[in-house]
């Protein structure tokens, strides 16, 4: 469905983007195998001892939210859900609180890459240059056709319900930035088409918040500064900004809230890098657990090794995650001379890494990641200057 | 009633001989410490980081009664360190602390439990016992303890090859870069032994031996060597895994013969080496007849040329190198004059001390 490295029109350009995002995804999809469902709040983020039975006459039996016990987070949530406060992210126990009687499923990634797959190819054969950004949402270019763009929104929304039976919201705006916050306004199931013309009147009353790329910190900074709408961060002067967010992050605020955003619809892109983590059922020790945290470390090097292996790539930079008890998280990275890919050369440079952390405190997470990424073949292809001979050449 | 009276210089020499191998933040809080005994007449310190153990003990006439504490060696030899040279020095066990005094000084140290103190379990599966000086095995070992890798993924290059073989002992480093061999003869006959001890081992052993000729004990048991020397005593767990066959890389057809003055040559490279490529270190060795020239530039393309006349009457040959890798065993070596014998650009080179077989040294080029 992707074509690798396809080309974007200029930026100069007038262009035409979509942001397509489909509404609460994973809640939907358990939706289309529970319909009964639909209406009442629901809750995804149990485990599989969660999953819903039914007996012989047919009835289906539910786990409720208050019934959890456990340390999970709340991977989604229907609207119904939402509107009693249970967000995604938020500890489940702390959910059950607020939504006792809520319905709690366990999530099923499977079912949602295959109705993330579905949504996508659909979406291909209107618009084919897509740029993925997950399971649930993309952007694509529709500079070069021809239709106007409610009619284009849609067909696009008409091919993913005919594929998956679910419903999405597209923004459609002069680029990226303005698509996202336009994909978020008339949701779910909604249509918004944004020009720069609008840009005073629908974007710049909303927070600043609404800006992808501007998260807590950054907003609660602004507010210091008497920052809180987008027109508020369009008028306040460019310098002064640049002096308090530095160069990079104060020109790009600028810009953003004048609606300006030249990043291309990236069809095609190399992972960065490729991690596993888990978190366990309960704190563990480095000290007293020691044994079971090398068994997840094994486990965990075991398959980022299998999915190196399978997505065909090597790497040079291998590091670590741990969550403590309290939550504050420690990464370190080890870089290696020689790129690595088989479990065994992962688990030793992970205990590498992991010699560089104090493990004075319990942990409840560990995460392995592999960045630096390439493929073998283009090893050979790097410039051959200052290369020094082995000895062992072969072994 | 004090555990312990002393002059300070009595306990700071142990402990310091103990405390280079305690690891300073550790998840097992009591491998920062270090574990004092005293028994008898005898006062022992102990440090570990469960691959090493080294004891030092004194048997200078201690009085009172037999005791086993540990405390944080950081902390304990920052104390001693810096009280005055001659002052005596008290331990006294107050209720689960140990207060040290000196002079008018006192500190309160927390301790911990010796009977918790991870002492390595001896193997006594003993398979050879040998006997040198000490300063024959340190001059031994600073011909190769360069040459161990340093955290590479291939663990057991990270530490020193120990192989005892009929008469001999030969020690084997390498970091798949360069190889450096040193071999000794020894009292009595042994079957083949082979270990690798860590890297860490090594260094700590190679710092501890003194340049005498009283003898060091080495015992090699199943998957532990003890080294025992002066009051010193070190245990070590061997590193598992399988050392690549040395003997296949030394080269047997080089016939590119260069004899030098290792001084000479030593500060030739050590000039060039100033603009040389500050990550990749590499230098041109350009052989021609009677001389040899040595080049290196860096990123900002500077350069530095230096010429040397030799006896070298081979083919002309131009030949790079990671200029450390010369540097190492010129530094390491305390000799007059090297043999080099190079074979071609891509081959590795021999290095040799003349009419000695004991020692052989091996580096693949550098392709610049």
């Amino acid at each position: 469905m992707m074509q690798p490295g396809s080309d974007s029109p200029p930026a100069s350009a007038a262009r035409r983007i979509a942001h397509l995002d489909m509404d609460a995804f994973y809640a939907s999809v358990e939706l289309l195998r529970y319909p009964h469902l639909r209406g009442q709040p629901v809750v995804i983020g149990g485990r599989s001892t969660h999953a819903p039975v039914q007996d012989k006459d047919g009835n289906w039996h539910y786990t409720r939210m208050r019934d959890y016990v456990g340390r999970g987070v709340v991977t989604t949530s229907t609207y119904e859900a939402r509107a009693l406060g249970v967000f995604s992210a938020m500890g489940t126990m702390k959910a059950a609180r607020l939504a006792p009687d809520a319905i709690l499923l366990p999530a099923d990634f499977d079912a949602y890459r295959h109705y993330s797959g579905l949504f996508k190819r659909a979406v291909a054969v209107i618009a084919p240059d897509i740029e993925d950004r997950g399971i649930d949402e993309i952007y694509l270019d529709l500079s070069s056709h021809t239709e106007d763009s409610v009619t284009l929104a849609r067909m696009l929304k008409q091919a993913v319900t005919q594929a998956t039976g679910l419903t999405c919201s597209v923004g459609i705006a002069p680029n990226k930035l303005l698509a996202k916050i336009c994909s978020e306004l008339d949701k779910p199931d909604g249509i918004t088409v944004l020009t720069h013309a609008d840009l005073p009147t629908r974007i710049w009353p909303m927070s600043v918040r609404k800006i992808n790329g501007i998260g807590p910190k950054a907003a609660e900074k602004l507010a210091a500064l008497g920052i809180e709408t987008i027109a508020q961060l369009a008028a306040y002067d460019a310098q002064a900004l640049l002096q308090h967010f530095g160069r990079s992050y104060g020109d790009w605020l600028h810009r953003a809230a004048h609606g300006i955003d030249d990043r291309p619809v990236v069809t095609y892109s190399e992972p960065k890098s490729i991690s596993r983590e888990t978190t366990f059922e309960r704190d563990l020790h480095a000290r007293q657990d020691r044994a079971a945290l090398s068994d997840i470390l094994i486990r965990l090097c075991e398959r980022l090794g299998a999915d190196l292996e399978r997505k065909g790539y090597v790497s040079r930079t291998i590091g670590i995650k741990l969550r403590f008890s309290d939550f504050h998280i420690v990464t370190r990275d080890i870089s290696l001379d020689a790129p690595v890919q088989t479990p065994a050369e992962i688990l030793h440079a992970a205990r590498e890494c992991l010699k560089r952390v104090p493990l004075d405190q319990r942990m409840r997470l560990l995460g392995v990641r592999a960045s630096a990424l390439c493929h073998p073949d283009q090893l050979e292809q790097m410039p051959q200057r200052y290369v020094q001979g082995d000895l062992f050449d072969g072994e | 009633m004090p555990l312990l009276q002393a002059e300070r210089d009595a306990l700071l020499k142990p402990l310091a001989t103990v405390t280079g191998i305690v690891e300073r933040r550790h998840t097992l809080p009591i491998l920062s410490n270090v574990l004092i005994r005293k028994e008898g007449e005898t006062l022992t310190f102990t440090g570990t980081d469960l691959e090493i153990q080294i004891a030092s003990q004194q048997s200078e006439g201690f009085s009172g009664e037999d005791f086993a504490i540990t405390v944080s060696a950081k902390k304990l030899s920052d104390i001693l360190r810096a009280i005055p040279d001659r002052a005596v020095v008290t331990f006294e066990d107050n209720e689960g602390r140990l207060t040290v005094k000196a002079g008018k000084s006192r500190f309160q140290l927390q301790t911990l439990p010796a009977g918790d103190f991870p002492t390595l379990a001896v193997d006594t599966n003993l398979r050879a016992t040998l006997r040198m000086p000490q300063g024959q095995l340190k001059a031994l070992l600073g011909r190769v303890q360069y040459a161990m890798a340093h955290q590479d993924i291939r663990y057991y290059l990270n530490g020193l090859f120990f192989v005892t073989e009929g008469s001999h002992l030969k020690l084997v480093s390498t970091d798949g870069h360069r190889l450096a061999f040193a071999s000794a003869e020894l009292e009595g006959n042994f079957d083949k032994n082979e270990v690798i001890l860590p890297r860490k081992t090594i260094l700590e052993l190679y710092k501890l031996l003194a340049e005498v000729d009283d003898e060091v004990v080495i015992e090699i048991a199943g998957n532990q060597v003890k080294f025992a020397f002066g009051s010193i005593v070190i245990h070590s767990k061997v590193v598992d895994g399988k050392f690549p066959d040395y003997q296949r890389v030394i080269p047997q057809n080089n016939d590119k013969f260069l004899k030098i003055e290792r001084q000479v040559l030593l500060s030739a490279l050590q000039r060039a080496a100033i603009l040389s490529n500050e990550k990749f270190r590499g230098v041109r060795l350009v052989l021609t007849d009677g001389v040899i020239k040595i080049l290196c530039n860096n990123n900002e393309q500077e350069e530095a040329q230096e010429e040397v006349e030799v006896a070298y009457t081979g083919a002309p040959l131009d030949i790079g190198f990671n200029i450390q890798y010369l540097l190492d065993v010129l530094t390491n070596l305390q000799v007059e004059t090297l043999d080099f014998v190079f074979g071609d650009v891509t081959s590795s080179v021999l290095v040799n001390i003349p009419d000695n077989e004991n020692f052989k040294y091996i580096v693949m080029p550098m392709r610049i």
